[in-house]
Protein backbone atom coordinates (compact mmCIF):
# COMPACT_ATOMS: atom_id res chain seq x y z
CA UNK A 1 0.00 0.00 0.00
CA UNK A 2 1.19 3.32 -0.50
CA UNK A 3 2.74 5.38 2.38
CA UNK A 4 0.64 7.99 3.80
CA UNK A 5 -0.37 10.15 6.96
CA UNK A 6 -3.39 9.46 7.01
CA UNK A 7 -4.37 6.60 9.27
CA UNK A 8 -5.45 2.84 7.82
CA UNK A 9 -8.88 2.98 9.71
CA UNK A 10 -9.70 6.77 7.83
CA UNK A 11 -8.30 5.47 4.12
CA UNK A 12 -10.43 2.44 4.83
CA UNK A 13 -13.51 4.49 5.74
CA UNK A 14 -12.85 7.02 2.59
CA UNK A 15 -12.66 4.45 0.22
CA UNK A 16 -15.90 2.95 1.41
CA UNK A 17 -17.50 6.40 0.55
CA UNK A 18 -15.96 6.66 -2.60
CA UNK A 19 -17.26 3.06 -3.61
CA UNK A 20 -20.82 3.99 -2.28
CA UNK A 21 -21.06 7.20 -4.43
CA UNK A 22 -19.58 5.65 -7.10
CA UNK A 23 -22.79 2.41 -6.94
CA UNK A 24 -25.04 5.92 -6.42
CA UNK A 25 -23.95 7.32 -9.77
CA UNK A 26 -24.38 3.98 -11.39
CA UNK A 27 -28.15 4.14 -10.48
CA UNK A 28 -28.70 7.74 -11.49
CA UNK A 29 -30.16 7.99 -15.23
CA UNK A 30 -27.87 10.17 -16.81
CA UNK A 31 -31.06 11.89 -18.54
CA UNK A 32 -31.65 13.90 -15.35
CA UNK A 33 -28.53 16.19 -15.78
CA UNK A 34 -29.28 18.88 -18.60
CA UNK A 35 -26.30 20.77 -19.69
CA UNK A 36 -26.85 24.14 -21.15
CA UNK A 37 -23.28 24.95 -21.50
CA UNK A 38 -22.79 28.55 -22.71
CA UNK A 39 -19.52 28.73 -24.10
CA UNK A 40 -19.33 32.89 -23.02
CA UNK A 41 -20.27 32.06 -19.42
CA UNK A 42 -18.30 29.47 -18.92
CA UNK A 43 -15.20 31.46 -20.62
CA UNK A 44 -15.68 33.66 -17.72
CA UNK A 45 -15.08 31.22 -15.66
CA UNK A 46 -18.82 30.26 -14.47
CA UNK A 47 -18.64 25.91 -13.31
CA UNK A 48 -20.51 24.25 -15.64
CA UNK A 49 -22.79 22.75 -12.83
CA UNK A 50 -24.08 26.07 -12.46
CA UNK A 51 -25.02 26.22 -16.20
CA UNK A 52 -27.07 22.58 -15.93
CA UNK A 53 -30.54 21.89 -14.71
CA UNK A 54 -30.36 18.87 -12.51
CA UNK A 55 -33.66 16.72 -11.11
CA UNK A 56 -32.58 15.67 -7.51
CA UNK A 57 -34.55 13.10 -6.19
CA UNK A 58 -35.13 14.29 -2.78
CA UNK A 59 -36.30 10.68 -1.44
CA UNK A 60 -33.14 9.23 -2.73
CA UNK A 61 -30.83 12.15 -1.47
CA UNK A 62 -32.32 10.93 1.87
CA UNK A 63 -32.04 7.69 1.43
CA UNK A 64 -28.47 8.27 1.22
CA UNK A 65 -27.50 10.15 4.31
CA UNK A 66 -29.03 7.21 6.02
CA UNK A 67 -26.44 5.61 4.09
CA UNK A 68 -23.56 7.20 4.88
CA UNK A 69 -24.34 7.80 9.04
CA UNK A 70 -24.20 3.75 9.16
CA UNK A 71 -21.05 3.34 7.14
CA UNK A 72 -19.68 6.57 10.10
CA UNK A 73 -21.53 4.42 13.00
CA UNK A 74 -20.17 1.30 11.56
CA UNK A 75 -16.67 2.50 11.10
CA UNK A 76 -16.45 4.64 14.66
CA UNK A 77 -19.74 3.59 17.16
CA UNK A 78 -19.34 6.66 19.13
CA UNK A 79 -20.71 8.64 16.35
CA UNK A 80 -23.86 6.96 17.03
CA UNK A 81 -25.54 9.45 19.52
CA UNK A 82 -24.11 12.16 17.32
CA UNK A 83 -25.56 11.30 14.35
CA UNK A 84 -28.71 9.21 15.28
CA UNK A 85 -31.31 12.26 15.65
CA UNK A 86 -30.08 13.71 11.27
CA UNK A 87 -32.82 11.38 9.81
CA UNK A 88 -35.92 12.99 11.78
CA UNK A 89 -34.30 16.33 11.17
CA UNK A 90 -34.07 15.85 7.29
CA UNK A 91 -37.59 16.25 6.18
CA UNK A 92 -38.10 17.28 2.25
CA UNK A 93 -37.61 20.99 2.77
CA UNK A 94 -34.38 20.75 4.84
CA UNK A 95 -33.33 18.31 2.37
CA UNK A 96 -34.14 20.57 -0.88
CA UNK A 97 -31.55 23.35 1.15
CA UNK A 98 -29.23 21.39 1.90
CA UNK A 99 -28.43 20.12 -1.71
CA UNK A 100 -28.86 23.86 -2.33
CA UNK A 101 -26.50 25.02 0.29
CA UNK A 102 -23.96 22.09 -0.82
CA UNK A 103 -24.03 23.10 -4.26
CA UNK A 104 -22.92 26.56 -3.35
CA UNK A 105 -20.64 25.23 -0.91
CA UNK A 106 -22.06 27.69 1.68
CA UNK A 107 -20.30 26.33 5.28
CA UNK A 108 -22.33 29.45 6.72
CA UNK A 109 -25.19 27.67 6.47
CA UNK A 110 -24.20 24.37 7.59
CA UNK A 111 -22.18 25.97 10.48
CA UNK A 112 -25.38 28.27 12.02
CA UNK A 113 -27.38 24.87 10.74
CA UNK A 114 -25.35 22.28 13.22
CA UNK A 115 -25.17 25.61 15.89
CA UNK A 116 -29.08 25.29 15.80
CA UNK A 117 -29.53 21.91 16.29
CA UNK A 118 -26.95 20.96 18.84
CA UNK A 119 -25.00 18.85 16.47
CA UNK A 120 -21.61 18.72 15.99
CA UNK A 121 -19.76 21.60 13.40
CA UNK A 122 -19.08 18.93 10.66
CA UNK A 123 -21.72 17.07 10.44
CA UNK A 124 -24.33 18.55 8.13
CA UNK A 125 -21.69 19.86 5.51
CA UNK A 126 -20.27 16.40 5.45
CA UNK A 127 -23.17 14.24 5.06
CA UNK A 128 -24.88 16.65 2.49
CA UNK A 129 -21.59 17.50 0.48
CA UNK A 130 -21.36 13.24 0.62
CA UNK A 131 -24.26 12.64 -0.90
CA UNK A 132 -24.43 15.60 -2.89
CA UNK A 133 -20.71 14.21 -4.98
CA UNK A 134 -22.61 11.67 -6.97
CA UNK A 135 -24.60 13.92 -9.14
CA UNK A 136 -21.76 16.46 -9.53
CA UNK A 137 -19.74 14.01 -10.59
CA UNK A 138 -22.50 12.41 -13.05
CA UNK A 139 -22.50 15.93 -14.55
CA UNK A 140 -18.38 15.75 -14.75
CA UNK A 141 -19.36 12.62 -16.75
CA UNK A 142 -21.52 14.14 -18.85
CA UNK A 143 -19.54 17.56 -19.65
CA UNK A 144 -16.18 15.97 -19.33
CA UNK A 145 -15.92 16.65 -23.82
CA UNK A 146 -16.10 19.94 -23.28
CA UNK A 147 -13.94 20.74 -20.83
CA UNK A 148 -10.69 21.56 -21.84
CA UNK A 149 -9.25 24.02 -20.11
CA UNK A 150 -9.82 25.69 -16.79
CA UNK A 151 -9.50 29.65 -16.40
CA UNK A 152 -6.73 30.59 -13.86
CA UNK A 153 -8.46 31.44 -10.44
CA UNK A 154 -12.14 30.15 -11.60
CA UNK A 155 -10.94 26.80 -10.68
CA UNK A 156 -12.66 23.79 -11.43
CA UNK A 157 -14.66 24.12 -14.41
CA UNK A 158 -17.25 22.01 -13.65
CA UNK A 159 -17.87 22.39 -10.15
CA UNK A 160 -16.06 25.48 -9.26
CA UNK A 161 -13.76 23.49 -6.49
CA UNK A 162 -10.30 25.38 -6.09
CA UNK A 163 -7.79 23.76 -8.22
CA UNK A 164 -5.12 21.49 -5.94
CA UNK A 165 -4.22 18.48 -7.53
CA UNK A 166 -2.70 17.73 -10.54
CA UNK A 167 -1.18 14.28 -11.91
CA UNK A 168 1.54 13.63 -14.24
CA UNK A 169 0.67 11.19 -17.63
CA UNK A 170 2.16 10.30 -20.34
CA UNK A 171 4.99 12.53 -22.08
CA UNK A 172 5.10 14.33 -19.03
CA UNK A 173 1.16 15.71 -19.95
CA UNK A 174 -0.15 17.64 -16.56
CA UNK A 175 -3.47 16.44 -16.07
CA UNK A 176 -5.60 18.63 -12.99
CA UNK A 177 -8.10 16.64 -11.39
CA UNK A 178 -11.17 17.92 -9.59
CA UNK A 179 -10.58 15.61 -5.82
CA UNK A 180 -14.72 16.41 -5.66
CA UNK A 181 -16.47 16.03 -8.87
CA UNK A 182 -13.75 14.05 -10.85
CA UNK A 183 -13.25 15.85 -13.84
CA UNK A 184 -10.08 16.76 -15.52
CA UNK A 185 -8.59 18.80 -17.69
CA UNK A 186 -4.90 19.55 -19.29
CA UNK A 187 -2.43 22.18 -17.84
CA UNK A 188 0.85 23.79 -18.81
CA UNK A 189 3.42 22.26 -17.00
CA UNK A 190 5.16 25.73 -15.78
CA UNK A 191 1.54 28.02 -15.67
CA UNK A 192 -0.12 28.56 -12.13
CA UNK A 193 -3.59 27.34 -12.20
CA UNK A 194 -4.60 30.65 -9.37
CA UNK A 195 -3.07 33.13 -10.92
CA UNK A 196 -2.46 32.15 -14.79
CA UNK A 197 1.32 32.93 -13.73
CA UNK A 198 3.61 31.54 -16.67
CA UNK A 199 6.87 33.42 -15.61
CA UNK A 200 9.64 30.20 -14.67
CA UNK A 201 11.65 32.16 -12.86
CA UNK A 202 8.37 32.74 -10.51
CA UNK A 203 7.08 29.21 -10.13
CA UNK A 204 9.43 26.35 -8.04
CA UNK A 205 8.52 22.94 -7.22
CA UNK A 206 8.92 22.12 -3.20
CA UNK A 207 9.75 18.22 -2.86
CA UNK A 208 9.68 15.96 0.24
CA UNK A 209 13.06 14.07 0.47
CA UNK A 210 11.99 10.23 0.23
CA UNK A 211 8.86 10.88 -1.40
CA UNK A 212 9.72 9.97 -5.23
CA UNK A 213 6.70 10.47 -6.66
CA UNK A 214 5.14 13.78 -5.65
CA UNK A 215 6.03 17.75 -5.91
CA UNK A 216 4.47 21.15 -4.86
CA UNK A 217 3.83 23.62 -7.56
CA UNK A 218 4.08 27.14 -5.79
CA UNK A 219 3.71 30.27 -7.41
CA UNK A 220 5.94 33.16 -6.14
CA UNK A 221 2.99 36.21 -7.52
CA UNK A 222 0.24 34.89 -5.84
CA UNK A 223 1.47 32.90 -3.53
CA UNK A 224 -1.07 29.76 -4.75
CA UNK A 225 0.21 25.90 -4.57
CA UNK A 226 -0.84 22.78 -6.09
CA UNK A 227 0.14 19.21 -5.58
CA UNK A 228 1.83 17.74 -8.50
CA UNK A 229 1.79 13.73 -7.84
CA UNK A 230 3.44 11.94 -10.62
CA UNK A 231 1.00 8.49 -10.89
CA UNK A 232 2.57 7.29 -14.33
CA UNK A 233 4.33 4.98 -11.50
CA UNK A 234 1.64 3.70 -9.71
CA UNK A 235 0.77 0.29 -10.12
CA UNK A 236 -2.80 0.99 -10.39
CA UNK A 237 -4.43 4.18 -10.65
CA UNK A 238 -6.49 5.53 -7.35
CA UNK A 239 -9.28 7.59 -7.34
CA UNK A 240 -8.32 11.79 -7.91
CA UNK A 241 -10.68 12.16 -4.01
CA UNK A 242 -7.83 9.41 -2.49
CA UNK A 243 -5.16 10.59 -4.19
CA UNK A 244 -5.89 13.71 -2.76
CA UNK A 245 -6.69 12.49 1.10
CA UNK A 246 -3.30 10.38 0.74
CA UNK A 247 -1.26 13.39 -0.51
CA UNK A 248 -2.08 15.77 2.44
CA UNK A 249 0.97 15.70 3.94
CA UNK A 250 1.90 18.05 0.59
CA UNK A 251 -1.20 20.06 1.62
CA UNK A 252 0.87 20.69 5.46
CA UNK A 253 4.29 21.63 3.70
CA UNK A 254 2.74 24.18 1.57
CA UNK A 255 0.90 26.08 3.90
CA UNK A 256 3.17 25.94 6.24
CA UNK A 257 5.68 27.25 3.67
CA UNK A 258 3.39 30.30 3.24
CA UNK A 259 1.55 29.36 0.64
CA UNK A 260 -2.50 28.89 0.17
CA UNK A 261 -5.22 27.05 -1.34
CA UNK A 262 -6.28 29.62 -3.49
CA UNK A 263 -3.79 32.53 -5.23
CA UNK A 264 -3.80 35.87 -3.54
CA UNK A 265 -2.93 38.25 -6.47
CA UNK A 266 -1.36 41.43 -4.49
CA UNK A 267 -2.52 44.73 -6.02
CA UNK A 268 0.55 46.52 -7.02
CA UNK A 269 -0.53 50.12 -7.93
CA UNK B 1 -0.98 -14.28 -1.25
CA UNK B 2 -0.89 -11.07 -2.68
CA UNK B 3 -1.22 -9.79 -6.82
CA UNK B 4 1.60 -11.37 -8.48
CA UNK B 5 3.12 -8.73 -10.71
CA UNK B 6 5.16 -9.32 -13.97
CA UNK B 7 7.91 -6.92 -15.62
CA UNK B 8 6.77 -7.18 -19.50
CA UNK B 9 9.64 -6.65 -21.59
CA UNK B 10 9.11 -5.81 -25.42
CA UNK B 11 12.90 -5.61 -26.75
CA UNK B 12 11.48 -4.99 -30.44
CA UNK B 13 10.21 -1.69 -28.96
CA UNK B 14 13.56 -0.94 -27.21
CA UNK B 15 15.62 1.96 -28.57
CA UNK B 16 18.81 0.80 -26.37
CA UNK B 17 18.69 4.56 -24.58
CA UNK B 18 19.77 2.64 -21.50
CA UNK B 19 17.36 5.28 -19.20
CA UNK B 20 16.74 1.89 -17.11
CA UNK B 21 20.26 1.01 -16.22
CA UNK B 22 20.59 4.75 -15.13
CA UNK B 23 17.14 4.89 -13.49
CA UNK B 24 18.19 1.68 -11.55
CA UNK B 25 21.79 2.78 -10.48
CA UNK B 26 19.61 5.91 -8.95
CA UNK B 27 17.06 4.52 -7.12
CA UNK B 28 19.14 1.49 -5.39
CA UNK B 29 22.14 3.61 -5.44
CA UNK B 30 24.38 1.79 -6.74
CA UNK B 31 28.38 2.83 -8.00
CA UNK B 32 29.37 3.53 -11.01
CA UNK B 33 31.50 0.62 -12.57
CA UNK B 34 34.15 2.09 -15.20
CA UNK B 35 34.58 -0.71 -17.71
CA UNK B 36 36.70 -1.12 -20.64
CA UNK B 37 35.96 -0.09 -24.38
CA UNK B 38 34.22 -4.13 -24.95
CA UNK B 39 34.25 -3.27 -29.15
CA UNK B 40 30.51 -2.05 -29.13
CA UNK B 41 28.15 0.03 -27.40
CA UNK B 42 27.28 -2.23 -24.64
CA UNK B 43 28.67 -0.62 -21.40
CA UNK B 44 29.57 -4.01 -19.72
CA UNK B 45 29.47 -7.50 -20.61
CA UNK B 46 27.02 -8.51 -18.07
CA UNK B 47 25.39 -7.57 -14.99
CA UNK B 48 27.41 -7.43 -11.62
CA UNK B 49 26.64 -6.91 -8.11
CA UNK B 50 26.99 -3.10 -8.64
CA UNK B 51 24.96 -3.02 -12.04
CA UNK B 52 22.20 -4.65 -11.74
CA UNK B 53 20.72 -4.44 -15.51
CA UNK B 54 22.62 -4.01 -18.30
CA UNK B 55 21.71 -3.36 -21.77
CA UNK B 56 22.73 -5.81 -24.30
CA UNK B 57 23.36 -4.78 -28.18
CA UNK B 58 23.68 -7.66 -30.44
CA UNK B 59 24.30 -7.54 -34.46
CA UNK B 60 22.60 -10.15 -35.76
CA UNK B 61 22.54 -11.56 -39.68
CA UNK B 62 18.99 -12.39 -39.73
CA UNK B 63 17.56 -15.00 -42.05
CA UNK B 64 17.49 -12.61 -45.40
CA UNK B 65 20.83 -11.69 -45.30
CA UNK B 66 20.15 -8.39 -43.29
CA UNK B 67 21.79 -7.13 -40.43
CA UNK B 68 19.42 -6.56 -37.67
CA UNK B 69 20.87 -4.48 -34.50
CA UNK B 70 19.31 -5.69 -31.33
CA UNK B 71 18.56 -4.40 -28.06
CA UNK B 72 17.81 -6.23 -24.65
CA UNK B 73 17.34 -5.33 -21.43
CA UNK B 74 18.72 -7.98 -19.11
CA UNK B 75 18.22 -8.45 -15.29
CA UNK B 76 17.13 -11.20 -13.49
CA UNK B 77 14.21 -13.16 -14.19
CA UNK B 78 12.89 -13.76 -10.78
CA UNK B 79 12.35 -17.49 -11.56
CA UNK B 80 8.89 -19.19 -9.90
CA UNK B 81 11.39 -21.58 -9.39
CA UNK B 82 14.54 -20.20 -8.68
CA UNK B 83 18.00 -22.27 -8.53
CA UNK B 84 19.55 -19.45 -6.78
CA UNK B 85 16.68 -19.85 -3.64
CA UNK B 86 17.11 -23.77 -4.10
CA UNK B 87 20.81 -23.74 -3.15
CA UNK B 88 21.56 -21.23 -0.83
CA UNK B 89 22.38 -22.79 2.42
CA UNK B 90 21.92 -19.58 4.73
CA UNK B 91 18.07 -18.85 3.55
CA UNK B 92 18.94 -15.47 2.72
CA UNK B 93 17.42 -15.70 -0.80
CA UNK B 94 13.55 -15.84 -0.83
CA UNK B 95 10.48 -15.20 -2.95
CA UNK B 96 8.21 -12.05 -1.87
CA UNK B 97 4.35 -12.18 -1.83
CA UNK B 98 4.57 -9.99 -5.16
CA UNK B 99 6.52 -13.29 -6.88
CA UNK B 100 10.28 -11.30 -6.44
CA UNK B 101 13.46 -13.07 -5.98
CA UNK B 102 15.17 -11.30 -3.09
CA UNK B 103 18.30 -11.54 -0.89
CA UNK B 104 18.84 -10.85 2.67
CA UNK B 105 22.20 -9.26 2.95
CA UNK B 106 22.24 -9.38 6.65
CA UNK B 107 22.21 -13.61 6.13
CA UNK B 108 24.29 -13.71 2.86
CA UNK B 109 27.85 -15.45 4.18
CA UNK B 110 29.04 -14.58 0.20
CA UNK B 111 29.35 -18.55 -0.66
CA UNK B 112 28.70 -17.86 -4.21
CA UNK B 113 26.12 -21.26 -4.81
CA UNK B 114 23.47 -18.84 -6.02
CA UNK B 115 26.10 -17.26 -8.21
CA UNK B 116 26.94 -20.65 -9.26
CA UNK B 117 24.23 -22.14 -9.93
CA UNK B 118 21.55 -19.22 -11.95
CA UNK B 119 20.48 -20.27 -15.44
CA UNK B 120 20.91 -16.71 -16.22
CA UNK B 121 24.42 -15.31 -14.79
CA UNK B 122 22.65 -12.42 -13.55
CA UNK B 123 24.05 -12.76 -9.50
CA UNK B 124 27.22 -11.39 -9.00
CA UNK B 125 29.17 -11.19 -5.55
CA UNK B 126 30.76 -8.11 -4.47
CA UNK B 127 33.70 -8.14 -2.09
CA UNK B 128 33.85 -5.79 0.92
CA UNK B 129 36.43 -5.07 3.77
CA UNK B 130 35.36 -4.73 6.94
CA UNK B 131 36.75 -2.69 9.97
CA UNK B 132 39.64 -4.81 10.79
CA UNK B 133 40.98 -5.02 7.29
CA UNK B 134 38.97 -9.08 6.41
CA UNK B 135 37.40 -9.66 2.90
CA UNK B 136 34.21 -10.68 2.97
CA UNK B 137 31.46 -11.14 0.38
CA UNK B 138 28.02 -10.91 -0.40
CA UNK B 139 25.99 -11.69 -3.37
CA UNK B 140 23.71 -8.83 -5.25
CA UNK B 141 21.18 -8.57 -7.47
CA UNK B 142 18.20 -6.98 -9.01
CA UNK B 143 15.49 -6.98 -6.40
CA UNK B 144 12.74 -5.80 -9.09
CA UNK B 145 12.37 -2.65 -6.80
CA UNK B 146 10.46 -4.51 -4.31
CA UNK B 147 10.91 -1.86 -2.21
CA UNK B 148 9.06 0.50 -4.35
CA UNK B 149 6.65 -2.73 -5.60
CA UNK B 150 5.76 -2.30 -1.31
CA UNK B 151 4.62 0.63 -1.90
CA UNK B 152 2.46 0.67 -4.95
CA UNK B 153 4.79 2.05 -7.74
CA UNK B 154 6.22 0.16 -10.06
CA UNK B 155 10.20 -0.18 -10.61
CA UNK B 156 12.54 2.02 -11.37
CA UNK B 157 13.72 0.92 -14.44
CA UNK B 158 9.66 0.53 -15.84
CA UNK B 159 8.85 4.22 -14.60
CA UNK B 160 11.61 5.72 -16.92
CA UNK B 161 11.26 3.66 -20.24
CA UNK B 162 10.36 6.27 -22.77
CA UNK B 163 9.28 4.25 -25.50
CA UNK B 164 6.65 1.70 -23.69
CA UNK B 165 9.42 -1.59 -24.09
CA UNK B 166 8.94 -2.38 -20.96
CA UNK B 167 5.38 -2.49 -18.61
CA UNK B 168 4.56 -3.68 -15.14
CA UNK B 169 1.33 -5.18 -13.97
CA UNK B 170 -0.88 -8.14 -12.80
CA UNK B 171 0.80 -10.90 -14.41
CA UNK B 172 -1.77 -12.77 -17.04
CA UNK B 173 -2.68 -9.51 -18.45
CA UNK B 174 1.37 -9.10 -18.81
CA UNK B 175 1.43 -13.09 -20.28
CA UNK B 176 -1.24 -12.30 -22.53
CA UNK B 177 0.27 -9.02 -23.71
CA UNK B 178 3.27 -10.76 -24.91
CA UNK B 179 1.29 -12.93 -26.71
CA UNK B 180 -0.64 -10.38 -28.28
CA UNK B 181 2.73 -8.70 -29.47
CA UNK B 182 4.60 -11.76 -31.35
CA UNK B 183 1.15 -11.89 -32.88
CA UNK B 184 2.09 -8.50 -34.59
CA UNK B 185 5.36 -8.80 -34.86
CA UNK B 186 5.64 -12.45 -36.69
CA UNK B 187 6.05 -10.37 -39.86
CA UNK B 188 8.94 -8.62 -39.13
CA UNK B 189 10.73 -10.89 -36.86
CA UNK B 190 9.44 -14.73 -38.04
CA UNK B 191 11.33 -16.09 -35.14
CA UNK B 192 9.57 -13.68 -32.27
CA UNK B 193 8.39 -15.83 -29.41
CA UNK B 194 7.67 -15.03 -25.62
CA UNK B 195 10.72 -16.28 -23.29
CA UNK B 196 8.66 -17.09 -19.96
CA UNK B 197 10.92 -20.43 -19.40
CA UNK B 198 8.86 -23.29 -17.98
CA UNK B 199 12.07 -24.70 -17.18
CA UNK B 200 12.51 -22.88 -14.20
CA UNK B 201 8.33 -22.98 -13.31
CA UNK B 202 8.01 -19.47 -15.30
CA UNK B 203 9.58 -16.64 -14.99
CA UNK B 204 8.33 -12.67 -13.37
CA UNK B 205 9.88 -10.91 -16.12
CA UNK B 206 9.07 -12.07 -19.49
CA UNK B 207 10.16 -11.01 -22.91
CA UNK B 208 9.04 -10.60 -25.77
CA UNK B 209 11.89 -11.78 -28.23
CA UNK B 210 13.05 -10.66 -32.01
CA UNK B 211 14.96 -13.52 -32.70
CA UNK B 212 15.28 -16.78 -30.63
CA UNK B 213 16.93 -16.75 -27.24
CA UNK B 214 20.39 -18.00 -28.29
CA UNK B 215 20.80 -14.81 -30.35
CA UNK B 216 20.75 -12.84 -26.80
CA UNK B 217 22.66 -15.52 -24.95
CA UNK B 218 20.04 -16.93 -23.64
CA UNK B 219 19.37 -20.51 -22.63
CA UNK B 220 16.63 -22.05 -24.67
CA UNK B 221 15.37 -24.32 -22.17
CA UNK B 222 16.72 -23.23 -18.49
CA UNK B 223 16.22 -25.61 -15.87
CA UNK B 224 17.43 -25.26 -12.16
CA UNK B 225 20.37 -27.37 -12.37
CA UNK B 226 19.76 -30.80 -11.25
CA UNK B 227 22.36 -31.08 -8.24
CA UNK B 228 21.17 -28.04 -7.05
CA UNK B 229 17.91 -30.09 -6.84
CA UNK B 230 20.06 -32.85 -5.07
CA UNK B 231 21.23 -30.47 -2.86
CA UNK B 232 18.32 -29.16 -1.30
CA UNK B 233 15.40 -31.88 -1.47
CA UNK B 234 17.52 -34.49 -0.79
CA UNK B 235 20.82 -34.07 0.55
CA UNK B 236 19.79 -31.07 3.00
CA UNK B 237 17.25 -32.67 4.27
CA UNK B 238 18.97 -36.30 5.08
CA UNK B 239 21.96 -34.32 5.87
CA UNK B 240 19.90 -32.75 8.67
CA UNK B 241 18.11 -35.82 9.62
CA UNK B 242 22.03 -37.63 10.08
CA UNK B 243 22.88 -34.48 12.49
CA UNK B 244 20.13 -35.67 14.44
CA UNK B 245 21.32 -39.40 14.14
CA UNK B 246 24.69 -37.77 15.06
CA UNK B 247 23.23 -35.87 18.09
CA UNK B 248 21.85 -39.19 19.55
CA UNK B 249 24.78 -40.86 19.26
CA UNK B 250 27.09 -38.25 21.04
CA UNK B 251 24.03 -37.79 23.45
CA UNK B 252 24.35 -41.71 24.00
CA UNK B 253 28.02 -41.62 23.71
CA UNK B 254 27.86 -39.27 26.92
CA UNK B 255 25.88 -41.29 29.47
CA UNK B 256 27.46 -44.14 28.19
CA UNK B 257 30.74 -42.98 28.96
CA UNK B 258 29.52 -41.12 31.99
CA UNK B 259 28.56 -44.63 33.34
CA UNK B 260 31.51 -46.51 32.42
CA UNK B 261 33.95 -43.72 33.59
CA UNK B 262 32.15 -44.30 36.89
CA UNK B 263 32.69 -47.62 36.90
CA UNK B 264 36.41 -47.14 35.67
CA UNK B 265 37.32 -44.80 38.55
CA UNK B 266 35.60 -47.53 41.32
CA UNK B 267 38.29 -49.80 39.76
CA UNK B 268 40.85 -47.51 40.36
CA UNK B 269 39.59 -46.96 43.90
CA UNK B 270 39.00 -50.73 44.08
CA UNK B 271 42.74 -50.93 43.08
CA UNK B 272 44.10 -48.37 45.06
CA UNK B 273 42.75 -50.17 48.15
CA UNK B 274 44.65 -53.46 46.78
CA UNK B 275 47.75 -51.94 46.98
CA UNK B 276 47.74 -50.98 50.30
Amino acid sequence: MIKSVVSKEYQDLQKKIVQLQEQWKQQLNPEIIRPNLDKAAMEAGVPAAALTAIDFEISLFQQWIEEISAILINSNPELEPKLSGIESLLNEEIAIRWIEEAFAFNHVYFASFAACHGLEGWIPQFLAETALRPYLQLTAEKVQHEIHHSNPGAGCPVCGEPVRLATLKEEGKKVIHCPRCLAHWHAKRLECSHCGNEDHKTIQFLTIEGDAVSQIQVCGTCHGYIKIIDTRQYISQPSAALLDLNSIHLDFVAQENGYHVIGEKKETN
Amino acid sequence: MAKEYVKYVDVTKCDGCRACMVACKNWNDLPAEPTEFLGSVQSHAKTTADTWNVLQYIEHENGKGDLDYLFRHSSCFHCSDAACEKVCPENAISYTKYGTVVIDQDKCVGCGYCVQNCPFEVISLKTYKDKNGKEYRKSHKCTMCTDRIEEGLQPACVTTCHTGAMEFGDKDAMIQKAEQRVKEIKDRYPNAMVYNPQGVGGTHTVYVLAEKPSVYGLPENPKVPTSAVLWKDYAQPIGKAMIGATTMAVVGAFVANKFFSKKAGNDAEDGGGSHE
